[in-house]
């Protein structure tokens, strides 16, 4: 044996399953070739490696492989291989007793060959080759021989292609863009495929559609395409993944704020940008296996859903100013970017420098105790508080000052709107409990703020 | 010999015996509160793990960060997910009484009629999440059914989940391990007043009164009180 011809069988689950049975067996042999509607894998050179030819043909046919299972033969010659996968039933046969309709050159000549009283390989090898050419052409005699092993086989064979690009013509056309996931996903088990052979992970991908030419007019077109003529949806991950489901629901989260002017017919899935991917090692103890998705997938889901802006995280600031002190990110500026996490953000000024060494000496803030001290919420912008007799008034009372003042002057560089001349006190507030409010000194006359609560 | 005494020696030779005032014993893991007075009165001695924990607050009042940072400090080093916070966080703070800034992860969806259901959701994709220690979600409008769900994602992925209510939803049936109401002292005293409302174990007949300020605060509150006392004294 060496050939092995198989027969995929269209996929449900799949856009092409050719295309992704090929790319499976591209492991095994780098010899594919599709002839016809089979492929046929040359593999002598690797039986022994797979340690023979039954393991080989095993670990190819593996029953948890996702694809559904093929018919397949096996032949000396991979005409006889093609030919035993034609007559499913008798896939053992000698290359001798197989029907002439299965070997392709034949076909064209078939009634002639039936008048002949011809019906299998063997009786048309028997005649004599002279008269053979004369009456049917060299093409029969030349397959004839490779059938037999006599003439080498060349085909033209498959390789893996470097981008991921795979067009789907939709059943019936689309109305609805969040219909269009089921296409999608189609489309996402054949990238997994592709990911998988290549052993890569997708980083970034695009999927695209075309609107019905028909139904859809210029005005519409041209509001939907931005730029090119087709639409168009970036996908884009923070670490390389081959797990589909969670690109699928970032897909679904993202087409379901789209609106199609027109109904689809087409669709196209390329990917961008992928990187190799290294295997998960998996810790020995079962305790140590902690279940639940990833960070970052929980980030980009949320992106997804929320918007981009709605997901934050901190980057802390040597300022003295509060509003200054911490700025939060969109968790998908960060990554572009390219901020780390929380302190990591780079100082300024030397004066900064010694500032931050000092505040990270302890892996956090526990060298500057009067952080403590501040508030835990603070107030996005100041609320100007009215003042009565002197006093500032918060939620129909008078404010107690407690303790203060804390005099901040700051921001003298950064111009009249930033500039911060700030008395502040912590304040008791009837119903409030302890608040935070300053007194602002710049206008010549106090303006009393409100900035932060503690709770 | 008198009775109490001859009875609570009793009990204490019978450890198998149950007794009705006893607070049941935590099935799950438990955080410690740091604080020790509101440790005695929670099952287990903790937040539990693994659980729904629901703090209702009268409007406009925010105690907690005075409540929760505590355990979050010690809860571990992954993420801790603020859903629709009041008012935005101050890192800096909450960085030096030990919640390290950048576990902060603050998820604020957009006011809009579907606020309160994309709350609801992005609570529990974090609680899916293996990188999340802890959420906190504040919820304003929110049915049983849909709390109940957030207490089996809880269950099922073993976080601490704390959901802060209005205090008007103390009528409202809720599937949460432990109810807590929480307000300052109405007396004046600059405490802080807890009533266990839900827990596992008999109903809590007296609230606890708890200091209102963590201590660094705490002192500093001392010592500018003292300083006013004296200088109303040279007056």
């Amino acid at each position: 044996m060496h050939w092995v011809a198989l027969q995929p069988t269209p996929d449900a689950a799949l856009v092409d399953a050719h295309a992704a049975w090929s790319w499976w067996a591209l492991q095994f042999t780098p010899m594919v070739a599709r002839v016809e509607s089979a492929l046929l894998l040359e593999v002598s050179g690797s039986v022994r490696l797979f340690g023979g030819e039954d393991a080989l043909l095993d670990s190819l046919f593996k029953p948890n492989w996702p694809l559904a299972p093929v018919e397949y033969a096996r032949g000396a010659t991979s005409l006889v291989a093609f030919g035993r996968l034609q007559c499913a039933s008798a896939c053992t046969l000698p290359a001798d007793a197989l029907p002439l309709h299965t070997l392709a050159a034949a076909r064209a000549h078939l009634p002639t060959l039936a008048r002949l009283g011809l019906a299998n390989w063997g009786q048309l090898r028997a005649l004599p080759r002279g008269g053979l050419v004369r009456r049917f052409g060299a093409g029969l005699l030349d397959a004839l021989d490779c059938a037999y092993g006599q003439r080498p086989e060349v085909y033209p064979w498959l390789t893996l292609p470097d981008v991921f690009d795979a067009p789907l013509e939709l059943l019936s056309s689309v109305e609805s863009a969040s219909a269009l996931l089921f296409g999608a996903r189609r489309l996402l088990a054949q990238l997994q495929l592709w990911l998988r052979a290549r052993q890569r992970g997708v980083l970034a991908l695009e999927l695209l559609w075309e609107l019905d030419a028909r139904r859809s007019n210029a005005l519409h077109v041209d509001a939907h395409h931005t730029g090119g003529a087709q639409g168009r949806l970036v996908l884009r991950t923070a670490q390389p993944t081959q797990d589909m489901q969670h690109l699928a629901r970032l897909l679904g989260e993202q087409l379901a704020q789209v609106t199609l002017p027109a109904p689809v017919l087409h669709l196209r899935l390329r990917s961008l940008q992928t990187q190799p991917l290294a295997g998960e090692s998996i810790s020995l103890l079962p305790e140590d296996v902690r279940h639940g998705d990833s960070l970052h997938q929980l980030l980009e889901r949320l992106s997804a859903r929320l918007g981009p802006q709605q997901v934050r995280r901190i980057t802390l600031y040597a300022d003295h100013r509060p509003e200054r002190m911490q700025h939060w990110h969109a968790v998908a500026d960060m990554a572009q970017a390219g901020i780390g996490k929380g302190l990591a953000a780079a100082p300024k000024s030397g004066a900064n420098k010694a500032y931050f060494t000092g505040a990270r000496g302890q892996n956090g803030l526990n060298d500057l105790p009067e952080m403590a001290l501040y508030p835990s919420w603070l107030l996005a912008t100041p609320l100007l508080l009215t003042v009565h007799q002197g006093l500032p008034q918060y939620e129909g009372g008078p404010l107690a000052l407690v303790v203060g003042p804390q005099r901040l002057e700051a921001g003298w560089l950064d111009g009249d709107t930033h500039c911060a001349l700030r008395d502040y006190y912590v304040a008791r507030s009837a119903v409030a409990g302890l608040v935070w409010v300053y007194c602002e000194r710049l206008s010549g006359q106090a303006c009393w703020y409100l900035h932060g609560l503690y709770a | 010999m008198p009775v109490s005494a001859h009875l609570s020696s009793w009990k204490d030779a019978r450890a198998d015996v149950w007794q009705a005032d006893a607070l049941a014993s935590a099935p799950g893991r438990v955080l410690a509160t740091g604080d020790v007075l509101l440790n005695t009165h929670l099952p287990g001695g903790g937040w539990p793990l693994g659980a729904l924990s629901e703090i209702l607050q009268p409007p406009g009042v925010h105690n907690e960060w005075r409540l929760l940072l505590p355990a979050l400090a010690r809860s571990g080093t992954g993420a801790v997910v603020l859903v629709g916070a009041p008012h935005t966080p101050f890192g800096p703070s909450l960085g030096a009484q030990g919640l390290l800034p950048h576990r902060l992860l603050w998820v604020a969806p957009q006011a809009s009629a579907q606020a309160g259901a994309q709350r609801l959701w992005a609570t529990e994709q974090a609680l899916r999440c293996a990188d999340v220690d802890a959420v906190l979600a504040w919820l304003v409008q929110v049915r049983p059914e849909q709390l109940r769900r957030l207490q089996m994602a809880a269950a099922e992925y073993d976080k601490l989940l704390f959901v802060l209510r209005p205090e008007q939803a103390q009528g409202e049936s809720s599937p949460a391990v432990l109810r807590l109401w929480a307000a300052p002292s109405p007396n004046g005293a600059d405490t802080l007043e807890v009533r266990v409302l839900k827990r596992r174990g008999p109903p809590m007949d007296q609230s606890v009164h708890l200091s209102a300020r963590a201590s660094h605060l705490a002192c500093v509150l001392e010592a500018s009180g003292h300083a006013l006392g004296r200088t109303a004294a040279h007056a």
